[in-house]
């Protein structure tokens, strides 16, 4: 499921670039690649970016990386296969100094090395999230277009004031107009939406989507059990018993059917439990008593506080000595449940030997109002404790740093000022790699899957502006590359991330730091000292919070584009508004559906 | 034309998959819907009820009614744009039929000379593999359909398959056309149950055909000599090229593998193009008769398309053979299931016995009904039978009897529905 997703967004980065040629935005080279993007019409965006060697690599000449964001369903192998066999000959022109002196093979020949060697250098991405999704680029033109012709048509119709403030009666007749335009025949279909988008948008079909899975398989658990004991029955009863290794067998499977079948009912059970604590403590104690939401808004503040005050700094070992020990034990609990159920039910047994019924009730009472005594305290403390108060104030003064960004990059910029932002950012695995680079990729799969099920409609998070932004781990778990298309400008699109996907973002880059490194060419940024990722605080918190910190690293991580592809040229929410303007003015009439239009109209 | 091309999946995850497989399954399987069709012979409601024809006069009546089982149900698989296949009867399919058949005749003039020189050809290129495995799709009978099918383009065929720029002479530009048109067939064959990198893989190629041949329409006007809107051209090689050489590419891998599975056949085939000899084998009016009516034999116990699929644009009903008609209500799909109808024993008792020789009588059109029945039927169906008669007996000419090449992974790779690799070897 996130396959489809990953696939969308791929980095091709081939090392050992000379140089030789020329990839000035006019030359011939730039000129065909957009030529060929524009004519194969599945590449979304695409850009080109020189990858600095890392200073103990073995090849001190940097990686030639092309990233393409592509449509959903295609694999990288089908993509590269239509681009490097294009006629144009555009792929080979980008990379024939690769092999120097060639150009006079067979074309089927050097399409079949360069193939071949893209193939090597591709690199899906570990995680991704895209905005606006399910939409080809065709569809996004021909939308635009019905956007802007329906924006010409309405304005006509105003002139005319032959409406007056009669919405309906407008948007009826402008939903006839688009009827009647032959042009338009294609929109007369919905627009196309992916399951998670269209009928698994609603909860309950999550729900019964994960439900549906999980009895498939306990179904198939069972069948591997039962069919054998079954087979076996039959033989006995039509031939008598079979030998005893058979037997032996038989009754090994079934117990260790039965074994799996109990481990995933109880562990279904286990997380079950777990979400309803986690529903209980976060959701539904918050809803109804005001000094625990304000204790847990109050924790939540204090762990993402960017700078270290004596506040920050007691919570986070209260949560140490607390909190953590408190989640072990919750979670050790749930483990030996799942794996040994006998041991609860023996300590059950053991407990009621030793004390009576009222003396366990008594127990548990005790300890329900030793806990709202600790919240209540620690709320008091929380309340008493204003701003102002020198248990607020930093002990450990943050160091603003005076940002200077690079001049490629602002010339980059500067570029794409009016159409989908480009950022290119490479950092450094931290040590252990193998360690670090497993996180990360963890990390990337949970923001892939929330952003692919729960976030279909163009947020991630909160973050609005998203086109394909997508992490890769390269170099054998050495590097960290983020590539992303965003509307806006950088400062408000890490600032979408910072409040908006604080946690995600976070984890994406917690694992990563800046090591010294040569510029990839000549105008392009270096790394003359080595940075490091703002500290975080239980792994998620933090982090990203020190918004200057994190700008600053973020900055320095960035490398210029050298070709850049924007196939949709359309922010997230434009598309948006065509889209439910199509679905709008071929729907049925109602409300919703005329306010859309008068929306799309006036926006 | 596929209407909009890129739509996403609208299935939950996982489940596309799982049809597709099945799907795949089954036509990999023909005995499995053997069975199946024979369930539905003998309880014929329970196909009308499904939506399903199954006896050989339920399918046959069903073919000769286009206009209550419309061949649009093949419109979104065609993703390299409209084709006969998919039209409905009118002025367009009218003109392009026209067009078709004057194609065709070209092929009359020149099969089976052609197809046996091409294959005479490729069999002197198998000569150095000895008894070493070959690919029997991209080695043998890829590059025979395209020699043996090289009028349908005329002096254009060379400039289509290597594209305008180029080389003529670069057999690998040849062979990426040659594949590029297969994944477009590709589509018909699995049809909608495809996964979403199915489709779009057909897409890509679908877009790649077009401008292939768009970049070339002039010289394929000239070839053919007709003066036409150039779209007319366009779709017209468009859909000639993808669906006339790898259907019959498939078509005669999937005879072979019959053949295979059926040893005794095989052997008495290799006797008699041994006791002819190597040149005879050409001549022999009576043996390649008799190849011929094996190739028809094997292509019924393994069609490529075992079932075909009609939309249903208007309320209608159809004689399953039971006592009632079935309804199918306006909207709707129809399945024909050819394979059960050309095993149909109302109509011959030993039906299905594999038997080439037998004599079919009225019934003849129940041999060919892999190719369709009615207005509707295959029109290249003798040409595309001549071809993989002539490759046959090119196989049989070889010393050494062919097996599939086991021993060194799958000696059958299959790309979705499509079969991707035959490895086989003389031994």
């Amino acid at each position: 499921m996130l396959e489809i997703v990953r696939q969308q967004m791929i980095c091709i980065l081939v090392p050992g670039w000379d140089g030789t040629t020329d990839l000035s935005e006019s030359g011939s080279v730039c000129n065909a690649l957009d030529a060929l993007f524009e004519e194969v019409e599945v590449v979304q965006f695409a850009s080109i970016a020189l990858l600095p060697a890392r200073v103990d690599a073995k090849d001190s000449r940097p990686s030639l990386m092309l990233e393409l964001a592509i449509e959903e369903g295609i694999t990288p192998y089908d993509m590269l296969y239509r681009l490097v066999y294009h006629a144009s000959g555009a792929m080979w022109s980008l990379y024939s100094s690769f092999w120097p002196g060639d150009a006079t093979a067979l074309q089927s020949e050097r399409n079949n090395k360069l193939l071949e060697k893209l193939m090597a250098g591709v690199s899906i991405a570990d995680g991704g999230f895209i905005g606006a999704r399910d939409r080809t680029a065709r569809q996004i033109k021909k939308e635009q277009e019905l956007l802007q012709w329906t924006r010409d048509q309405a304005r006509a119709m105003k002139a005319t004031k032959q409406y007056g403030d009669d919405r309906a009666a407008f948007a009826l007749a402008l939903a006839q107009r688009a009827f009647d335009e032959p042009r338009f025949d294609w929109a007369l279909d919905p627009a196309p939406r992916s399951y998670w988008r269209g009928k698994g948008a609603g909860i309950l079909a999550k729900v019964g989507y994960v439900l549906a899975i999980f009895v498939l398989y306990l179904a198939a658990v069972w069948l591997v059990g039962a069919v054998p004991r079954g087979v076996l029955g039959i033989y006995t009863w039509l031939f008598g018993a079979p030998y005893s290794g058979v037997q032996a067998v038989v009754d090994a499977v079934c117990k260790a059917s039965g074994w799996v079948l109990g481990v995933s009912i109880r562990g279904a059970l286990a997380l079950v439990g777990l979400g309803y604590l986690a529903w209980l403590f976060l959701v539904a104690l918050p809803a109804v008593s005001k000094s625990w939401r304000r204790w847990l808004k109050s924790v939540g503040r204090e762990l993402d506080r960017p700078t270290e005050t004596w506040s920050s700094w007691s919570t986070y070992w209260v949560g140490w000595i607390v909190g953590v020990p408190s989640v072990v034990a919750v979670v050790a609990f749930a483990l030996v449940f799942i794996f040994c159920p006998g041991t609860i039910v023996g300590a059950y047994h053991a407990l009621t030997a030793k004390f009576l019924g009222w003396q366990i009730i008594a127990f548990i009472i005790l300890a329900i109002v030793a806990l709202i005594c600790v919240v209540g305290v620690l709320s008091r403390i929380d309340q008493q404790l204003a701003a102002g108060n020198w248990f607020f104030h930093p002990y450990e003064d943050d160091v603003p740093r005076a940002q200077q960004v690079y001049t490629s990059i602002d010339y980059c910029e500067g570029l794409v000022v009016h159409e989908t932002a480009h950022m290119i950012s490479l950092t450094d695995v931290r040590r252990p790699n193998g360690w670090n680079a497993w996180w990360i990729r963890t990390s990337l799969r949970i923001v892939t899957l929330f952003g692919r099920v729960f976030f279909t409609e163009g947020r991630l998070g909160s973050a609005p502006g998203i086109h394909f932004g997508h992490w890769h781990i390269i170099e054998e778990g050495r590097r960290y590359l983020f590539c992303s298309n965003y509307d806006g400008s950088f400062g408000g699109y890490l600032d979408d991330f910072i409040n908006g996907a604080t946690i995600g973002t976070t984890l994406a880059w917690r694992w990563t730091t800046l090591k010294p490194r040569e510029s990839a060419a000549i105008g392009q940024p270096a790394v003359e000292a080595p940075r490091s990722f703002p500290p975080t605080r239980f792994i998620v918190f933090r982090g990203v919070r020190c918004e200057l910190k994190f700008k600053s690293y973020a900055r320095d991580s960035m490398l210029p584009h050298m070709f850049r592809f924007d196939a949709r040229k359309e922010t997230v929410d434009q598309i948006n508004l065509a889209t439910g303007l199509r679905d709008a003015l071929f729907g049925e009439r109602n409300d919703s559906n005329d306010d859309l239009i008068m929306r799309a109209i006036e926006s | 034309m596929k209407i909009s091309a890129g739509t996403p999946d609208a299935m939950p995850p996982g489940l596309r998959r799982l049809f597709y497989g099945i799907f795949c399954w089954a036509n990999r399987h023909p005995g499995a819907l053997r069975v199946f069709g024979a369930v539905l012979r003998r309880w014929p409601f329970v196909g009308g009820w499904l939506g399903m024809a199954a006896r050989a006069n339920a399918v046959k009546a069903v073919l000769t009614r286009p206009n209550s089982f419309s061949n649009r149900a093949h419109a979104p698989n065609l993703s390299a744009g409209d084709y006969l296949i998919g039209m409905d009867p009118g002025p367009t399919y009218n003109t392009d039929r026209r067009l078709l058949d004057d194609r065709l005749a070209v092929l009359k003039a020149t099969l089976p000379a052609a197809a046996d020189t091409a294959v005479q050809i490729q069999v002197q290129a198998l000569k150095p593999y000895g008894n070493k495995p070959f690919d029997l799709i991209d080695d043998y009978l890829m590059w025979i359909v395209f020699h043996a099918m090289y009028p349908l383009f005329g002096a254009a065929t060379d400039r289509v398959a290597a594209g305008a720029t180029g080389n003529l002479n670069d057999l690998g530009l040849q062979r990426q056309y040659l594949l590029e048109i297969r994944y477009v067939a590709g589509q018909l064959l699995s049809g909608s149950s495809a996964t979403l990198r199915i489709q779009r893989r057909a897409e890509l190629c679908a877009d790649a055909l077009r401008a292939r041949i768009a970049d070339v329409n002039g010289d394929i006007q000239g070839a053919w000599g007709v003066n036409g809107p150039v779209n007319v051209i366009s779709r017209n090689a468009v859909g000639l090229a993808w669906i006339s050489h790898p259907v019959t590419v498939q078509s005669g891998a999937l005879a072979v593998q019959e053949l295979l599975g059926r040893p005794k056949v095989h052997r008495v085939l290799r006797a008699e193009a041994r006791r002819l000899g190597t040149d005879a084998v050409w001549q022999d009016t009576a043996f390649r008769d008799l190849v011929r009516n094996h190739v028809l034999e094997l292509m019924r116990f393994r069609p490529i398309f075992p079932l075909l699929a009609r939309d249903v644009p208007r309320d209608t009903e159809f004689e399953t053979g039971a006592r009632h008609n079935a309804t199918c209500p306006a909207g709707g799909k129809m399945a024909i299931w050819s394979i059960a109808a050309m095993f149909d024993s109302d109509v011959k008792k030993d039906v299905s016995q594999f038997c080439p020789a037998r004599k079919w009588g009225n019934d003849e059109d129940l041999r060919w009904l892999m190719f369709g029945y009615g207005t509707r039927q295959c029109p290249a169906m003798v040409y595309a039978v001549d071809i993989l008669t002539s490759a046959l007996i090119g196989l049989l000419t070889r010393p050494g009897e062919l097996q599939l090449a086991r021993g060194e992974g799958q000696a059958i790779a299959y790309d979705g529905a499509l079969m991707s690799r035959m490895r086989v070897r003389f031994t």
